[in-house]
């Protein structure tokens, strides 16, 4: 078993690597796209491959002086669900941050390699980050709701960007898919910070859902829900992969292996291991390591 | 078996675990505050004692006071400390709102006869309005065009207040130091909304000026927060009708009963509005409506005290604080002497503080913490500033009036002693002090929240704006308030700009030279009359710690207040 799985292995092993030594000799930035579906071509799995939307080339992160991740390749495709799963501290949440931008307000951390999101590297000096975010939306690990009332926390995002026509109406719907709307809608008034737990992280997905974003980034939005709160947001998650691109962060394997349409394995020390198409991943990984991991052996 | 005792135990006398030192230093640090305490209180009973004089009153005056006001009084606040409380807070809120009205009333009052006339109020308030709406209408027409919006915003307030130059920047600046001396010289430039106003022909008569500029707008406010809060737009309408209703027949009826126009309609919006509406709430919600009781017994008390001292023939005591005291200026003999001088001075100087380092000061924390970098040599450089700004909050009193001296009176060439140059180097005194704590109320504004907004595709402007301001708004206001009081109590830089020893009128413009109650205090601590240095100082000393207990209850209500619903 162990071996074959080596085999296997150092067979298709080579996916990261095919990718840094094609970026290399051709650092132009313009062919990136038809490289990276050349790339997914060759893993196989070529039914269902969406057009990358987000490609990381070579990233790595520090924070001072210790590296955070290494060398990170990895194509998310379009409108489909992605999840990142490993042990906690591999960098999961750096990786996602990076991709909106949101390490350049850690003073620590320092970015290097590209990120492209629709073409264009995310780290070049003419990107506005705060448009970028307006594309990138995110719910964070642990929910931040504004000291706002329900209601001015989920149009807080369609007020400062000036989308105020039929505001009540987006709330409304932000709510409702976020599975939240029948718990408070009498007391749209209140203050976010008297909800539990759970109803602020519904809140925080509803308000970053409510601005319409093309890309929204999840970090472990279910890890504070119970069951039925959480079933609910898989499936709201499921629906929003029909319009958006989903990248979710989850210690959570069930729900990676029901939800998402692709799976990144990383593993302590910040290394992105495997990538894969998730059935892929859960059935019959490549990496022995990513298998004990999944299987619980390791991490 | 739970209740069985063991000889040898893990939970008795003999166990091991060693209280002594602990109890030994609880009982010191009990110590250590009861001597802190007891000693301000004892000096403060003296001061008291010495500006009031109680016992100067015949005993039988004491006694009636004691039985119809005191008595009555402390038994109603036993009843509601241990049988309702809600009654107490009613009773808190019912007695403190008429006080804190009528000083709001007084302020006004002491505004409109030393400082400006009602018309040019009037001129002001419509001008800011105007500009308001210059502003308002401009976002409304090009909401997009931001560079614009800014220029609008700086410049519709000074063009409809202070008009524009004739050419040279220099002439304006002229012009604002004239127009804030309320000197309207004109000269040759475009003459502001303001000024225009001052000069028309006919104008409405105080009353109706103040009608529309004081007591609408408030009865608005009032009328509206009761729409919100009962979603009723008739109670709110009601609000305002009542109110104006009240305001008019008092203007009519007013001078038969010998009150000013002016002043009842200054009652009628910051006493009798508040207090009607929340005394009609407590109605409506029959929740501690034995509360109002209190402030009835408190009247009631009174009044039947001077009909039963009256008719008795006791007589009162003679208090160094009393009514005249307040009223008139200081005097070459103790009895006449007053503070009312020294606390427009006093007043006068805090406009100027609160006007001038309030912006400055709030300003660099921002810039401090939200903008400045952390990191390479500018971030070291910002570090250098903030441990200097620590620093600065150290420096000797003496040295900020030295630094006053130098800059405004013999760079600037200011006047010696007047309001402006007290308020700008009591100002920088105090701007450390603003600067740290409004840096720590943004400090505590946990930066989850700034991450979220930053998520949403906010920018740094809009972050600090909707989120970080508003949280950290109650922090900066307690900490500029407290850091006011520091202020108002401030002598030194007073005795080095030069403030005067005694006025005998108050100040009417902010050059004016003037006098501050630290500094007519410190001016009577030297008379040689003995009734000076005990009676009318008491008496000043005891004014200046009404109007700090104040400020400084202010500050506690707004803390408060945000905590409960933050
Ligand atoms: N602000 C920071 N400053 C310094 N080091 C950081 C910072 N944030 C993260 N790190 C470090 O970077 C590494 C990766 O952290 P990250 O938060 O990305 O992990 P994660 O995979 O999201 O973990 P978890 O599953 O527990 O959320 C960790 O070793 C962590 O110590
Ligand atoms: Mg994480």
């Amino acid at each position: 078993m162990t071996e074959n799985e080596m085999t296997s292995n150092e067979s298709t092993e080579p996916t990261p690597s095919t990718e840094t030594a094609a970026s290399s000799p051709d650092p132009s930035g313009d062919p990136l796209i038809d490289q990276s579906i050349d790339v997914e071509g060759t893993d196989a799995n070529a039914g269902e491959t969406g057009k990358p939307v987000i490609e990381s080339r070579d990233l790595n992160v520090f924070y001072g002086e210790t590296q955070a991740l290494q060398g990170i390749d990895l194509a998310i495709p379009e409108k489909q669900v992605t999840a990142m799963i490993g042990p906690s501290g591999c960098g999961k949440s750096t990786f996602l941050r990076c991709i909106n931008r949101m390490n350049d307000l850690i003073d620590a951390a320092r970015v290097e390699g590209d990120l492209y999101f629709e073409g264009k590297n995310v780290y070049d000096a003419d990107v506005d980050p705060v448009a970028l975010r307006r594309r990138i939306g995110m719910v964070f690990q642990h929910p931040n709701p504004f000291p706002k009332s329900i209601y001015d926390n989920v149009a807080y995002g369609l007020r400062i960007q000036d989308q105020t026509e039929d505001i009540d109406d987006k709330v409304e719907t932000a709510l409702k898919r976020a599975a939240l709307w029948d718990e408070v809608k009498d007391q749209l008034d209140k203050s976010a910070l008297d909800l539990s737990g759970g109803q602020q992280q519904r809140l925080c997905i509803a308000r970053a859902i409510a601005v319409d974003p093309d890309v929204i980034l999840m970090d472990e939005p279910a890890s504070a829900l119970d069951p039925i709160a959480t079933s609910k947001i898989e499936d709201l998650i499921e629906e929003l992969a029909e319009e958006f691109t989903v990248v979710i962060v989850t210690h959570n394997m069930q729900q990676a292996a029901r939800i998402s349409d692709k799976t990144a394995v990383f593993l302590t020390g910040g290394e992105l291991v495997e990538f894969d198409d998730t059935d892929k991943i859960f059935e019959n990984p490549d990496s022995q390591r990513v298998e004990d991991y999944i299987t619980g052996k390791f991490g | 078996m739970a209740t069985r005792e063991p000889e040898t135990g893990w939970h008795g006398e003999d166990s091991d675990v060693n209280h002594l030192r602990g109890r030994a230093f609880e009982a010191t640090c009990l110590a250590a505050t009861a001597f802190g305490l007891v000693s301000v209180l004892l000096l403060l009973l003296f001061v008291a004692n010495d500006a009031f004089r109680p016992f100067s009153a015949d005993a039988g005056w004491l006694a009636t006071y004691a039985a119809t006001v005191l008595v009555p009084l402390a038994a109603l606040a036993v009843y509601y400390y241990r049988l309702d409380e809600p009654a107490g807070e009613v009773a808190y809120v019912t007695s403190g709102l008429p006080v804190v009205g009528l000083l709001l009333t007084g302020g006004f009052a002491v505004l409109f006869i030393e400082l400006l006339s009602v018309l040019e109020w009037f001129a002001l308030l419509i001008s800011l309005v105007v500009a308001g709406g210059l502003i308002a209408a401009h976002g409304r027409l090009r909401p997009k065009a931001a560079l614009e919006r800014l220029a609008v915003v700086l410049l519709a307030p000074i063009v409809t207040v202070f008009g524009l130059p004739p050419t040279s920047f220099n002439r304006f600046v002229t012009d604002t130091a004239a127009a804030l001396g309320l000197d309207f010289g004109l000269y040759y430039r475009v003459i502001s909304l303001r000024e225009a106003i001052m000069m028309l022909p006919f104008v409405p008569t105080d009353w109706v000026m103040l009608l529309l500029t004081l007591v609408l707008p408030v009865a608005g406010a009032a009328g509206w927060f009761v729409e919100q809060r009962r979603e009723s737009r008739r109670d709110g309408l009601a609000v305002v009708g009542l109110t104006t209703a009240v305001a008019v027949v008092g203007v009519v009826a007013g001078p038969l009963l010998g009150i000013g126009t002016d002043v009842w309609l200054l009652v009628v919006t910051f006493a009798v509005l508040p207090l009607g509406v929340y005394v009609e709430g407590v109605l409506r919600r029959g929740e501690g409506v034995r509360g109002l009781a209190f402030p009835v017994a408190a009247v009631l008390g009174v009044v039947v005290g001077s009909v039963v001292t009256g008719a008795l023939g006791f007589a009162g005591p003679d208090p160094w604080l009393d009514w005249g005291f307040l009223t008139s200026a200081t005097s070459r003999t103790a009895a006449d002497a007053g503070i009312y001088p020294a606390m427009v001075g006093s007043v006068m100087m805090i406009i100027v503080i609160v006007l001038t380092t309030f912006p400055v000061g709030v300003g660099a924390a921002i810039y401090l913490e939200e903008y400045a970098p952390s990191q390479g040599l500018m971030g070291k450089f910002v570090t250098l500033i903030e441990i200097n700004i620590g620093n600065l909050a150290g420096v000797p009193s003496v040295v900020y009036g030295l630094l006053g001296l130098a800059l405004f009176i013999r760079v600037l060439q200011w006047p010696q002693g007047s309001v402006i140059v007290a308020g700008l180097a009591v100002g920088l005194l105090i701007l450390p002090i603003v600067i740290i704590s409004a840096q720590e109320a943004i400090r505590s504004v946990p930066d989850s929240f700034r991450q979220a907004s930053y998520g949403m595709g906010a920018t740094r402007w809009q972050t600090i704006r909707q989120v970080v301001l508003p949280e950290a708004l109650p922090g900066i206001l307690t900490g500029t308030i407290l850091a006011l009081g520091r202020a108002i109590g401030e002598t030194a830089p007073l005795l080095m700009i030069g403030a005067a020893a005694s006025v005998r009128l108050a100040p009417n413009s902010f050059f004016d030279v003037a006098s501050m109650m630290p500094r007519q205090i410190f001016s009577w601590s030297s008379e040689l009359d003995p009734s000076f240095r005990h009676g009318v100082l008491a008496a000043g000393v005891i004014t200046l710690l009404a109007v700090l207990l104040v400020m400084n209850a202010t500050a506690i209500v707004i803390r408060n207040r945000y905590q409960r619903t933050g």
